[in-house]
């Protein structure tokens, strides 16, 4: 058990019964608790929210974006060394890369990158609001009924951003953060609740441990009272939802993902250091985060490259430092460097650089042997050209989303012609990886396209 | 190699008659091996021997450790993943052991190559035989292990092949296809015999065989004993083992007494037990030792607590701290690393992804498989990608 205060765990619509008893946890690094399962009152959890569609419903879109936009820059305003503390506590970040990923993430949040977002999803956003004319017809973004969010993932922020997307169109929402996202969930929503009368009773969070039997009846029931239900996760927990949800229960899937960067260093000064960022933050736990790094280049430019970027991930573990490691975690460092030194004896294509008690590793080495082991592990491939960098992809088209990329200059389009084709949703600007903007295409959806129920009036 | 590899089988052999010695060129017995510089010896010959004949191994260790070890703590260990990536044999292998591809949920399968068979049944056969059958004049065997002439690349298959061929065991039944699953029937047919059964199983199979059985009572013979392995935290099939040996006793008469634990891996040839079965006299012979030699002699036949395992004393086992890797001292939990002198073939120095710590007495208590990152991101990682790529 972890020390310190448990937090609460959930936060409900106002006008809900107190829970009558409570359990407790750990989750993440901190201690929790949160009502216990009653599906009684999932039941009137949810019923609340539905009802509190009409409220919401009677919201101009762009007055929507703008309070709670007022709320993400006031949170974000309001992130001192305490919030962040338990932020990281929960995460299983470092204090310095919680701070950086949730300032990363509430860049989002704003009321500037609200709007931004959707105009880029409906260029007339009245569309949310009432029928508008569209080429012959009238159409009209209907918003959902009930919301609900289910993370299974550790990065905060993740749920935030999910609840924003609903709100955005109009629909209210229950969120069950990932374990190491509740400490930041539950204080937005109750900087929503405490923001405008008219959001007090759109959001609830509610954590519970995701498969435990506890918690089945309680999961049951709101799979088939929500509308729909957004899952993030790896392959498990979306099997498990599917399994689960009723067919009317519409489900928008995000699977877990892998990242990868194209470096042309030769036209690319500091893609080292853009690379290491690339891989350290997060450490290397966001679906956006870069697992291979393709080096357009012969084998020994790559393994000079690969020293250069071996010392900015040294660098990186002072400045961004890594979490406290598991010993799970600390057993698969050693088992990955046995395995690469053993590699190297077998075969001498293989070299690696790591960093002192496993903070870091950076493997050149044969595609065949990569694997996304996390841990801020780098592995490089040396390639000459588009089509091998193609050739070393395919095997990874169905999982792969950002590709990040530096140093390709004219080459650019040709080379996001190609990723788009095998897989890839996002070709940015290495620097840019890592923190998506608030109008991006989420796994190839649009954000908010993929939440609304389209309708037309001929 | 071969030369070391006969002499080690026939050295092990003789565990139980260390009165004499055993060939010519080790003039050592299986009990000096439980004194440290007799077995530190013996694993510098064999670490000499296995640098000239592997110069896969001869790279690796040069690349880790510049220096001639003096001792086999300095020999740098493979890690136990490593199995999967590439072969690792001192020889011309007789058999290739393959793992399960599916402990700790990852994919790909680990291959041991075992150049000497007679060798793995020497390793096993002495510990085998002192935890599982002393005592017996006769017993009928039921496995729920496969018939090693079905599976032939499972270590866990062929040393249930060994202990069929016992003098003790009358007859063997095999109860476990790949494919069907458990025979119930069969364990229902053994029952009724008048002869005690030797049941030896996996966690995961006895479960089934329970769950088969349901509420009903199937009370095996007197005498009748069990071993069972896997079923750690971590593993594949988790279990609870004081409630799973409730519902054994329950429904097949074996006390917890005459339940046994086996501790092994296909990339380790020798095994280690967790208690000796049934209600014979105690055994004076040494089993198990700490990584100084340190032993506590056998655990006494029929205590149910602690279940601390033992190996043969040709293998040395440290708990090293997952951060350093630097030895802890007894009772302090860290990966496990063991160096099996039955690993002549391959490589004797492994560190394996299990928590645990030694007693001081020469046992080792299991703790499970080193847990994971307790939070994971939407970053997909090794076990999807690996399931995803065929590997």
């Amino acid at each position: 058990m972890s020390g310190g205060t448990a937090i609460d765990a959930w936060v409900w619509p106002p006008g809900l019964p107190v829970p009558g008893a409570v359990e407790a946890g750990t989750a993440g690094g901190i201690n929790v608790r949160y009502p216990k399962s009653d599906h009684h009152l999932a039941r009137l959890l949810i019923s609340s929210l539905s009802r509190s569609r009409i409220r919401l419903g009677g919201m101009r879109a762009s007055d929507l974006a703008s309070t709670l936009g007022v709320v993400g820059d006031r949170f974000a305003a309001a992130l001192d060394d305490r919030v962040v503390a338990e932020v990281a506590g929960n995460a299983g970040l470092s204090p310095t890369m919680a701070r950086v990923v949730v300032r990363g993430m509430a860049d989002t949040w704003t009321t500037e990158s609200l709007h931004r977002l959707l105009r880029s999803e409906f260029p007339d956003p009245a569309v949310l609001d009432r029928f508008v004319d569209g080429a012959g017809r009238e159409i009209r973004a209907a918003a959902p009924g009930v919301t609900m969010h289910i993370g299974a993932g550790s990065v905060p922020g993740v749920t935030v951003t999910s609840i924003i997307r609903a709100l955005l169109v109009k629909s209210p929402v229950l969120a069950k953060p990932g374990a190491g996202d509740i400490a930041l969930t539950t204080r937005f929503a109750r900087e929503l609740q405490r923001a405008d009368d008219r959001l007090r009773g759109v959001v609830a969070v509610q954590y519970w441990p995701g498969g435990d039997p506890g918690w089945e009846a309680w999961e049951r029931e709101v799979l088939a009272r929500a509308d729909q239900v957004v899952v993030y996760g790896g392959d498990d927990t979306i099997e498990s939802i599917r399994a689960r949800a009723p067919a009317a229960t519409r489900l928008i899937e995000h699977p877990n993902r892998l990242g990868v960067a194209i470096v042309d260093p030769g036209a690319a000064p500091g893609a080292d250091h853009r690379a290491a960022r690339a891989v350290a933050l997060f450490d290397q736990k966001g679906c956006v985060s870069t697992h291979l790094i393709l080096f357009l280049g012969n084998h020994g430019d790559a393994a000079r490259w690969c020293g250069r970027l071996a010392a900015a991930l040294e660098a990186l573990a002072s400045t961004l430092p890594p979490a406290a490691a598991s010993e799970g975690e600390l057993s698969a460092r050693h088992q990955l460097r046995g395995r690469l030194a053993l590699q190297r004896a077998a075969s001498g294509d293989i070299r690696f650089w790591a960093g002192n008690a496993g903070a870091w590793t950076v493997a050149l080495a044969p595609p065949e042997l990569f694997e996304p082991v996390g841990g801020r592990t780098a592995w490089v491939v040396p390639v000459p050209d588009l089509a091998a960098c193609e050739q070393v992809l395919a095997p990874l088209a169905r999982v792969l989303q950002t590709v990040g990329v530096t140093g390709l200059g004219a080459r650019r389009h040709a080379f996001a012609e190609a990723l788009v084709a095998m897989g890839a949703t996002r070709v940015v600007p290495l620097d840019r990886a890592p923190f998506p903007d608030s109008d991006w295409l989420h796994d190839g959806s649009r954000p908010l396209g993929e939440l609304v129920r389209w309708a037309e009036l001929r | 190699m071969t030369g070391v590899l006969r002499e080690l089988a026939t050295l092990f052999g003789a565990w139980g008659a260390e009165d004499a010695r055993t060939a010519e060129t080790i003039t050592t017995t299986p009990a000096d091996l439980a004194e440290d510089d007799a077995f530190n010896r013996l694993a510098l010959r064999i670490h000499a021997v296995q640098r000239m004949s592997n110069p896969m191994l001869r790279r690796f260790w040069d690349g880790a450790s510049g220096a001639e070890p003096a001792s086999w703590r300095e020999i740098p260990p493979i890690p136990v993943m490593a199995f999967r990536d590439v072969p690792i044999v001192c020889g011309t292998p007789e058999a290739v052991f393959r793992t399960s591809g599916t402990s700790g949920g990852r994919g790909g399968r680990g291959e041991h190559h075992v150049p000497s068979l007679d060798l793995y049944r020497a390793a096993a056969r002495g510990n085998y035989r002192r935890h599982l059958l002393r005592g017996v004049r006769r017993i009928r065997m039921v496995s729920l292990i496969p018939d090693p002439v079905v599976v032939t690349d499972s270590s866990l298959a062929r040393m249930a092949g060994f202990i069929a061929d016992e003098p003790e065991v009358a007859e063997t039944v095999w109860a476990f296809d790949p494919v069907t699953g458990v025979d119930v029937d069969s364990v229902r047919d053994a029952a009724r015999g008048t002869d005690p059964v030797l049941l030896l199983t996996t966690a995961f199979s006895l479960v089934h065989l329970l769950d088969a059985l349901g509420s009903g009572r199937l009370p095996l013979p007197p005498g009748s004993r069990i071993m069972e392995t896997g079923g750690f935290k971590g593993r594949v099939a988790e279990v609870d083992r004081g409630a799973l040996q409730a519902r054994v006793d329950r429904t097949l008469a074996v006390g917890t007494s005459c339940i046994v634990n086996e501790y092994g891996m296909t990339e380790l040839l020798s095994q280690a037990y967790d208690g000796v079965a049934g209600g014979g006299p105690a055994d004076a012979g040494a089993t198990g030792t700490d990584e100084n030699g340190a032993h506590g002699g056998e655990p006494r036949p029929g205590s149910p607590v602690p279940r601390c395992h033992r190996f043969p004393p040709w293998v040395r086992t440290r708990a090293l701290d997952p951060a350093t890797l630097s030895p802890l001292p007894p009772g302090q939990p860290g990966l496990l690393c063991h160096f099996d002198l039955a690993n002549a073939g391959s490589v004797c120095h492994i560190l394996t992804e299990d928590l645990g710590c030694t007693t001081g007495d020469g046992a080792i208590e299991l703790a499970g498989r080193a847990p994971g990152a307790s939070l994971r991101g939407c970053s997909l990682m090794a076990e999807s990608f690996l399931r995803l790529a065929g590997r």
